[in-house]
């Protein structure tokens, strides 16, 4: 059968003179589940933009279905049956379900929006693909996984035969990301072909058929995903042997950095969230808290960096009470924090890297100097940084907004590193970045602990927790179920059962564990 | 090396500006032609107005001091991501201070002068930490917050003005003319070898030394902002409110202290109208200029350096507006059409981008180009 998409030695060079794709070949079969992957910046959003309309290639031909195609915009595209599913959903928030999907080619009634037959036709387009929906809710409201179906069904309904998903789970749960896998298999069943980006190795082998890795702009190979493995993916993305298992020597078990002492925390609308939690944290030890996203971890790691008050309980870093205090006398009592939304939280997109690096000292010696910020101590640091942690940038006067999702982590890791912590603090470290990047978070983050920092590490990555930790608690709707001491003893199968509350200890098995 | 030129964001800017006001000065001819009998005259008259005579010049330069405080009063609350209309209201309560202090506390003008601008900061600084405060512990919208204070403080200059200040049974509401020691110097000192220029300034255009103080402010506020810890503060405030608290700044002490500068510079700015433009305190003294520094901050992108040139250039445009009203037939409501087109396209971002995408595409065609002869290093 021919492809039913095909490039042809795409070229593609921004007008700043990045240069994205360098002669990429690409095909796609029909009905088949293709896998896109690379690291951030090798070029997999700029070739599926060119394949969707929203950039045109410098050079090169791009074929659908036997014609070659030339896509002003992704209106074209869209008329060639080709759909995308972006990153940032597109979605107008204060409308429903049914409104979004039908948005541009609603179906009238006299000039007016039908609504019912809206509903109608979502009902029927979700039932046909198995992308359970509901027509009624107002996007805003629903959970991110909903709004992903939104978006998929959005592009069936303008007749897309193409789906383009890119990095379709870097939003999802383990459990939204299996049923997204399944409606994928649904679709592809029903004649439709599939494009996935994702830099998750795992997940390219779960779910695709065939894989063509990008590095730096070009293609380094197109093979069936059944003659791939993990590893030899990795050194094709990354162009060397990538270890995705965790070295790190023993643990050193030292004095008690942290002590949590029945910590509660009730929400707004009076839901209990955090339920007598009580744990410590000694120097030398990754504490790993594994828990399904949602089940108390996100305010825990909050209420810990005085970020969100908490209701009642106590937490003290070295004997100081750090509970329920600014987050800046936190950080003094040597609590540093890498947050779990690093755009939100973690930095100021518009402002330059060095500007990024001192929001947490610019306000003591060396960097405050008389009344003044003392701007080359500053440049100093950016310097040191960039250098010491590998940030890909010319310039650390440049907008962190210039870099991409893993240089950009690692500006964080590179602030929160060098403030000389006692505690710290690590969310969700290697979301959404690429391998390379989170090989060099994770063996940051074991160096630190060997040389003597007490690590919370709190990642819906079980398999981050389990190679990194020395010591696991498990958490379940705001409760700790379970402490596992050894945690290279414990299998994968059992914290499973813990973090879903069929299994809990007892209060005494636990006290002299945590 | 005209490209490499080019590529500078300053000349960029500059660029765009040149352009907007070109594109906008030929609109706003076009509209002349349709309203006016003598088209030529009445546009030369809003293009050289203000240069034509001494005193207009003056009034132009004067309007400009006041347009630059404003400017950077504004400047300040925007680069925060903040807004404030509460200018007219701190205004309003600096000229009151500093005229009352001008009026009526006896003592030299080497210490009453300081004294009453001094004191219009003050006021300006505690009137403007008041919407600050609502902000940052009440949640209050800014916007609503300042637009009220502003009535307030209305009344209650009108009240003093009225009531206080006015010589009695006066017949109009306004307050003598300030003494000698109360009225801001002319900004050339009177010393022998400048007599001849002191006389005609003093005379004919009294711009005062408010001048010098606009422009120390100007670099105190570029000061501020860019390299103390305050000014780091409020730019990342601006920058991701939540990344400045995660990060550790009180952010609500920012925000009080923002609000406050911002008011202390448009105290000044009131200040300014009573003791170096009126030379005494009128009703609505700040009408029709109290708002202007938004569009200033917006002319300046919020950059301290370039309020004074918007300053400037807007001055330039009102002073011209208000000359082409006075000597030709155009009515002053077709002046204000054209000065507002020239606003909407300087303010408008898109105007200079346009063009440059076109020029981008037709050199991406060129490197296409280069690639096919096999060049790789386009970069």
């Amino acid at each position: 059968m021919p492809p039913i998409i095909e490039l042809k030695a795409i070229y593609k060079i921004y007008p700043n003179g990045v240069m994205a794709n360098k002669g990429v070949n690409f095909s796609v079969e029909p009905g088949e589940i293709h896998a896109l992957v690379g690291e951030n910046g090798a070029g997999k959003s700029t070739l599926m933009k060119i394949i969707y309309g929203m950039e045109q290639p410098t050079q090169g031909q791009v074929v659908v279905e036997g014609l070659e195609r030339h896509f002003h915009s992704s209106r074209d595209a869209i008329d060639a049956g080709i759909g995308m599913v972006h990153q940032n959903f597109m979605l107008v928030p204060s409308f429903t379900v049914a409104e979004n999907i039908v948005l541009g080619q609603e179906p009238t009634q006299r000039g007016l929006l039908n609504k019912q037959k809206a509903i109608d036709e979502t009902i029927q387009i979700s039932e046909q693909y198995g992308l359970r929906v509901e027509p009624k809710a107002i996007v805003d409201s629903i959970n991110v996984g909903m709004r992903q179906r939104v978006e998929i069904l959005k592009a069936l309904y303008r007749g897309a035969n193409i789906l383009i998903l890119d990095e379709p789970t870097a939003v999802l749960t383990p459990q939204e990301t299996q049923e997204l896998f399944l409606a994928i298999r649904k679709l592809v069943e029903q004649g439709k072909t599939v494009i996935f980006i994702t830099h998750k190795l795992r997940e390219v082998m779960e779910v695709s058929d065939r894989v063509t890795v990008l590095r730096q702009g070009e293609v380094v190979g197109t093979l069936p995903t059944s003659e791939a493995t993990r590893e030899s993916l990795a050194r094709m993305m990354v162009g060397r042997d990538v270890l995705l298992r965790v070295e790190k020597p023993p643990a050193q078990r030292g004095r008690k950095v942290m002590e949590v002492q029945r910590l509660t925390y009730i929400n707004d609308t009076g839901r209990s969230v955090l339920n007598d939690v009580s744990f410590n944290i000694y120097a030398g030890e990754i504490l790993g808290i594994a828990g399904v996203e949602g089940n108390g971890q996100t305010e825990l790691v909050e209420i810990m960096t005085g970020l969100r008050p908490s209701t009642s309980g106590n937490a003290l870093v070295n004997g100081k009470a750090v509970l329920n205090k600014t987050p800046r006398e936190v950080r003094m009592a040597g609590v540093s924090h890498i947050p779990e939304d690093r755009l939100t939280n973690g930095l100021a997109l518009e402002a330059s890297i060095n500007e990024n690096l001192i929001v947490d000292r610019y306000f003591r010696p060396p960097y405050k100097k008389g009344a003044s910020i003392d701007y080359k101590q500053v440049a100093e640091l950016g310097a040191k940084s960039i250098e010491k942690y590998g940030i890909l940038t010319p310039d650390g006067e440049l907008p962190v907004a210039s870099l991409s999702g893993g240089n950009m982590q690692k500006v964080i890791v590179a602030r929160e590193f060098t403030s000389d912590p006692e505690l710290l603090i690590a969310a969700q470290p290697t979301r959404g970045i690429d391998v390379g990047a989170t090989e060099f978070v994770r063996e940051q983050l074991v160096k630190q602990r060997t040389d003597g920092t007490a690590v919370l590490l709190v990642s819906a990555d079980l398999g981050e927790v389990m190679s990194l930790s020395d010591r696991i608690i498990t958490m379940f709707e705001g409760e700790i179920t379970g402490v596992f001491p050894d945690a290279a003893s414990v299998t994968e199968e059992e914290l499973g059962l813990y973090m879903l509350g069929i299994k809990h200890q007892s209060k005494e098995e636990m006290e002299e564990l945590l | 090396m005209i490209r490499k030129l080019y590529m500078k964001p300053a000349v960029r800017e500059f660029l765009r500006i040149l352009l907007a006001i070109t594109i906008s000065l030929t609109l706003g001819f076009i509209i002349t032609l349709l309203v006016s009998e003598d088209p030529v005259g009445a546009y030369k008259a809003f293009l050289t107005g203000p240069v034509s005579r001494i005193n207009r010049t003056g009034e132009w330069i004067k309007e400009a001091i006041t347009l630059t405080l404003l400017g950077l009063s504004v400047a300040l609350v925007f680069k925060a991501e903040l807004f404030s209309m509460g200018a007219e209201g701190q205004m309003l309560l600096g000229a009151l201070v500093s005229g009352t202090i001008s009026l009526f506390v006896p003592l030299p003008a080497i210490l009453r002068i300081p004294l009453a601008l001094f004191a219009a900061m003050l006021v300006g600084f505690l009137f403007g930490a008041l919407p600050g405060y609502l902000k940052a512990h009440l949640n209050a919208n800014e916007i609503v917050s300042t637009l009220m204070l502003n009535a307030i403080a209305l009344r209650v200059y009108d009240y003093f003005l009225i009531f206080h200040i006015k010589p009695e049974g006066a017949g109009y509401n306004a307050s003598d003319f300030f003494p000698k020691e109360g009225v801001l110097p002319t900004f050339i000192p009177n010393v022998p070898f400048l007599a001849e220029a002191y006389e005609l300034f003093s005379r004919r255009a009294n711009i005062t030394i408010m001048l010098y103080i606009a422009i120390a402010v100007v670099v105190l506020v570029w000061y501020l902002m860019y390299r103390t810890p305050f000014g780091y503060e409020l730019r990342m405030l601006g920058a991701n409110m939540k990344f400045a608290r995660y990060g550790g700044i009180n952010t609500k002490k920012t925000v009080i202290l923002t609000f406050a500068i911002s008011g202390a510079v448009a105290g000044l700015a009131g200040a300014h109208l009573g003791m170096g433009i009126h030379e005494k305190l009128i009703a609505n003294i700040t009408i029709g200029i109290a708002f202007e520094g938004i569009v200033v901050a917006l002319l300046a992108r919020n950059n301290p350096v370039a309020v004074p040139f918007a300053a400037l250039a807007y001055g330039y445009l009102r002073a011209g507006a208000d000359i082409m009203e006075r000597s030709s037939d155009v009515s002053r409501e077709m002046v204000l059409v054209i000065q507002a087109i020239i606003i909407l396209l300087v303010t408008a971002e898109r105007v200079l981008p346009i063009v440059q995408q076109r020029v981008n595409n037709m050199r991406e065609n060129t490197k296409a180009e280069a690639i096919e002869e096999g060049g790789q290093n386009v970069i």
